[in-house]
């Protein structure tokens, strides 16, 4: 008779404490702060860039964190940028999402930032650091395999090319070319006549495709592997009336890109899917700074598209980022 | 599995004996009870459970559908004012043709300005030329509207209106808005001929979203809106939903008639409203979320759950107390019996609480006053059964007797008589031997017979042979144990309240028989007789003792009843002048034993 009072005993003071302990604990729940998550680009206004900036903000609404976005005016400015993350350290912000403008430059404090218990995610441009909490972006061995194809069905297998390729170093520009060289090197009757480096330069890019042209009249193609060779290079073969002649296979998909596409200066675009980064930049940001495991490397993919295919209702999307 | 699943139970069950050791009724009744009320519950709870939360569900289904049918009217009365817009420009088509063209041109101008939603309106001709729009600005000649599918589809269904699912708008040049269209071809004729336009209204999302998003579906539900062929028209997350970074349910939405349904999509439970959207060939689907539309759900579940805990609590209570309170007084009771149960039996039971507890009671201690009772009646039939004996085994050595008996011996031997000596001192020494008879109660009948004979031999000397005697056994008889000393005293009396006032002399004749299962002693002597009144009294009467001592009959009959019960005993025949006979019935064949008494003992 003991033990079944005993055993009752507990039972009732069970009975009477568990819906008061499940209260206190519902409650306890509700107050969290705002979670500040800093994303850092490479350049802020560019229109790349601006699509990134929207995905971020369409996953900070839905996700409720405030995004706090930034990043130098100036591409080049490396050491902008190193501020920019030294800042963001110093606020103390929940996570850092960042475009690395330099593959080496950028290592050391974005290493200090995840010492000091910030995650950092990578989008697009990837540094040399494996401290690093995921990197998504454009897998650029792949698109530079697809501007090595693309290039191929435009213009066929006989022809002479050159490539306007951006920073010599740069792990994006070297990474795409050599996925362009991987394709192109099985095609023996491809003829590479010159590699350009353009720095990143619309005015620079120009220039050296009006050097091209005129040094080389058998020139079929010219491969772009960024947005700002791509511009400059459809510029100089637009006005030197070129434009069809002389096929240019570019990357990215700026407005003045589509524009020149849509004039058949160019005949082909590389298209990556900025607003994607953005987006899943800023959900595995919150995720890690949650705790939960991330994938290392996330493959936002990239694409071939022509005149022919851009308005399709797929690719349309991809292109123009929805707004309303 | 069952047999394993029944292997567990037995053990369960045999756990929860040991635990709680059924066999007390406490334990048993505050089980039961409690068996019964949880399981009551539960069953209750679960019920209502059941039933508010489908009424709940119903009600947020009821609630959407009515929240959509609200913003359905409102897109309905949007697009039917597109509609009008659209009207308005073909209705001026048809009256003023090419020629006022400029008043065509200011009405377009006037109601884009007005209109914020409107992007553009424009009018093509058959072959896809742009010929009016608004607002104007810098052509994108690359543009070429004939090769779009929405003006294909325009021309080939010539009265309908068309609204083209969202898309990039590039009537201009360097702005790709995401638009939405309404077509109509328009067919006049001009000089007889028929002409037949395009009409093209383009509107943004502005107003759609903000007659969209302006209910609430819960907190995280909404409203999305799909076409035919599963294009997103309006979706509150359009940008990740195009981005392919979110999907939607849209088949299951397609395949669906206009009502609500329950839609497990991405491991949750939603309450999916489709609507039909008037004019348009669109749906729209509202979205809400089951967990959280429901909020009286989730405090009923709460609720239920402390109606739960707190009846099982109370219950635990109320059947702790129930139980105590019957099995209390059982409790009392059994720890009062326990005293009994050692030994003591001087109590009396209060007789007090319920009924059946009080009949207990009551029970119970008319019993313990019935042993009492016995058990007295032993202890006082065994003490005078001492004291009988006792002092019968005083009668047999009365110092009177012995020195009388001794006197006669001294006489007899100064006068010589050896003889007489010899039988006196012979019949002296089997008196005693017989009474004291190693301590026994118990002889054979020849024994006792010798025994009187001893007696009534000595009696007879010391007499003067002042009577006879003679002894008639019945052989059967003489091997039957009896009481001893039951003839002496009965022997005793006859001499001294019989015989020795007789001038003649006097006659004593003992006998003893088997008469229908009793031994049958009998005393006969021929003297003075009892007298009638005295004769009723004797047996009763404490005997006078004007001889030292004698026992008298009274001590016999009462070691008779005790020791063989009450129906033997004495029996007294006697008539004055002639004699008296005493019989003495004891029963045959009762020997070993010894009585009744030894098993009491």
């Amino acid at each position: 008779m003991r033990t079944l009072n005993r055993v009752l005993a507990l039972i009732l003071i069970t009975c009477l404490l568990l819906p008061v302990s499940g209260c206190t604990g519902s409650k306890l729940s509700t107050q969290d702060k705002k979670v500040i998550i800093k994303v850092i680009v490479k350049k802020k206004d560019a229109s790349f860039w601006t699509v990134v900036r929207m995905g971020a903000e369409a996953a900070g609404k839905e996700f409720n964190v405030s995004v706090d976005f930034d990043g130098p005016t100036d591409e080049k400015d490396i050491d902008g940028q190193i501020r920019m993350v030294e800042g963001a350290i110093t606020e103390k912000v929940d996570a850092l999402v960042l475009a690395a403008s330099d593959y080496t430059r950028l290592v050391g404090v974005a290493e200090q930032a995840v010492r000091e218990d910030i995650p950092v995610i990578i989008i697009d441009s990837d540094i040399d650091s494996d401290k690093m909490y995921s990197f998504i972006g454009t897998d650029n061995v792949d698109a530079g395999k697809l501007l090595a194809e693309s290039m191929l069905g435009k213009v066929g297998e006989n022809c002479n090319i050159s490539v306007m390729s951006f920073i010599k170093g740069a792990a994006s520009s070297d990474q795409r070319e050599e996925g362009l060289f991987e394709v192109i090197s099985k095609n023996t009757s491809v003829k590479v006549l010159s590699t350009e480096y353009c720095n990143s330069s619309e005015d620079v890019a120009e220039q050296l495709t009006e050097n091209l042209i005129q040094k080389y009249p058998e020139l079929n193609a010219i491969v772009c592997t960024n947005a700002y060779g791509t511009v400059g290079t459809a510029r100089a073969v637009e006005k030197l009336g070129k434009a069809g002649k002389i096929k240019v296979i570019g990357f990215d998909s700026t407005p003045d890109e589509i524009s020149f596409m849509e004039r058949d200066v160019v005949q082909s675009l590389i298209v990556q899917n900025p607003f994607n980064m953005g987006y899943l930049g800023i959900k595995y940001a919150l995720d890690a700074h949650q705790g939960k495991s991330l994938p290392k490397r996330e493959n936002t993919g990239s694409k071939a598209i022509d005149k022919n295919n851009m308005y399709e209702p797929e690719n349309e999307k991809l292109l123009f980022p929805f707004t309303n | 599995m069952k047999i394993r699943l029944r292997m567990i139970l037995k053990k369960l069950y045999g756990l929860l004996q040991t635990i709680f050791k059924v066999s007390s009724i406490q334990s048993v009744i505050t089980l039961s009870f409690t068996a019964v009320t949880v399981l009551s519950l539960i069953f209750v709870s679960l019920t209502l459970y059941g039933t508010f939360s489908d009424n709940a569900e119903k009600n947020a289904a009821a609630s959407t559908q009515q929240i959509m049918d609200q913003v359905n009217l409102n897109l309905n009365s949007y697009l039917k004012g597109m509609m009008e817009i659209s009207d308005l420009i073909r209705s001026n088509l048809n009256e003023k043709t090419f020629k006022n063209r400029d008043n065509l041109i200011n009405l377009l101008q006037v109601t884009s300005q007005i209109r914020k939603d409107i992007v553009a309106m424009a009018v093509y001709s058959d072959t896809g030329t742009l010929l009016f729009s608004s607002p104007s600005g810098s052509y994108n000649s690359n543009f070429h509207a004939a090769e779009q599918g929405w003006f294909k589809s325009t021309i080939q269904r010539p009265v309908d209106y068309i609204f083209v699912s969202p898309h990039v708008q590039r009537l201009y040049m360097n702005n790709r808005p995401w638009v939405v269209s309404l077509c109509r071809s328009v067919t006049f004729y001009e000089n007889n001929k028929p002409v037949t336009w395009i009409t093209m209204v383009d509107m943004n999302f502005s107003k759609i979203e903000q007659l969209c998003s302006q209910v609430s579906l819960g907190k995280r539900g909404y409203l999305y809106i799909v076409d035919q062929a599963g294009n997103i028209i309006y979706h509150p997350q359009q940008q990740i939903v195009y981005a392919g970074l979110k999907s939607e349910n849209i088949t299951e939405a397609l395949s669906r008639d206009p009502g609500s349904y329950f839609d497990d999509f991405q491991g949750e439970r939603r309450i999916m409203s489709v609507e039909k959207i008037n004019f348009t060939n669109w749906k729209m689907v509202g979205i809400s979320y089951v967990d959280e539309l429901v909020p009286n759900k989730r405090n009923l579940s709460n609720f239920v759950i402390y109606i739960l805990f707190f009846g099982i609590a109370f219950e635990i209570l109320a059947s702790m107390f129930i139980s105590s309170k019957i099995s209390q007084p059982i409790k009392r009771l059994e720890k009062q019996m326990k005293r009994v149960e050692n030994g003591d039996f001087d109590i009396n039971l209060e007789v007090y609480g319920e009924d059946e507890v009080k009949r207990l009671s009551k029970a119970f201690n008319l019993m313990v006053a019935r042993i009492r009772q016995l058990m007295n009646q032993i202890i006082s039939e065994q003490e005078a059964k001492r004291k009988s004996e006792f002092k019968a085994l005083q009668a047999q050595i009365n110092p009177h007797f012995l020195y009388n008996t001794l006197d006669s011996i001294v006489w007899m031997n100064e006068n010589r008589n050896y003889e007489g000596v010899t039988t006196m001192v012979s019949a002296l020494a089997k008196l005693f031997r017989v009474s004291i008879s190693k301590g026994s109660e118990i002889i054979n009948v020849s024994d006792e017979i010798g025994h009187a004979a001893s007696y009534l031999t000595i009696q007879k000397i010391r007499y003067k042979d002042k009577f006879d005697f003679h002894i008639e056994t019945q052989p059967e008889a003489l091997g039957q144990k009896t009481l001893k000393l039951l003839l002496q005293p009965i022997i005793e009396n006859a001499i001294y309240h019989g015989i020795n006032q007789l001038q003649e002399k006097g006659e004593i004749e003992i006998a003893v028989a088997v008469e229908e299962g009793n031994i049958v002693y009998r005393v006969t002597d021929n003297g003075y007789g009892i007298k009638p009144d005295l004769l009723s009294t004797i047996l009763d009467q404490e005997p006078t003792s004007t001889h030292g001592g004698g026992v008298g009959l009274k001590n016999v009959n009462e070691r008779i009843k005790l020791c063989y019960g009450s129906e033997y005993g004495l029996e007294i025949i006697s008539e004055l002048d002639e004699g008296t006979s005493v019989f003495i019935r004891i029963p045959l064949n009762d020997s070993g034993s010894g009585g009744r008494y030894e098993n009491i003992k």
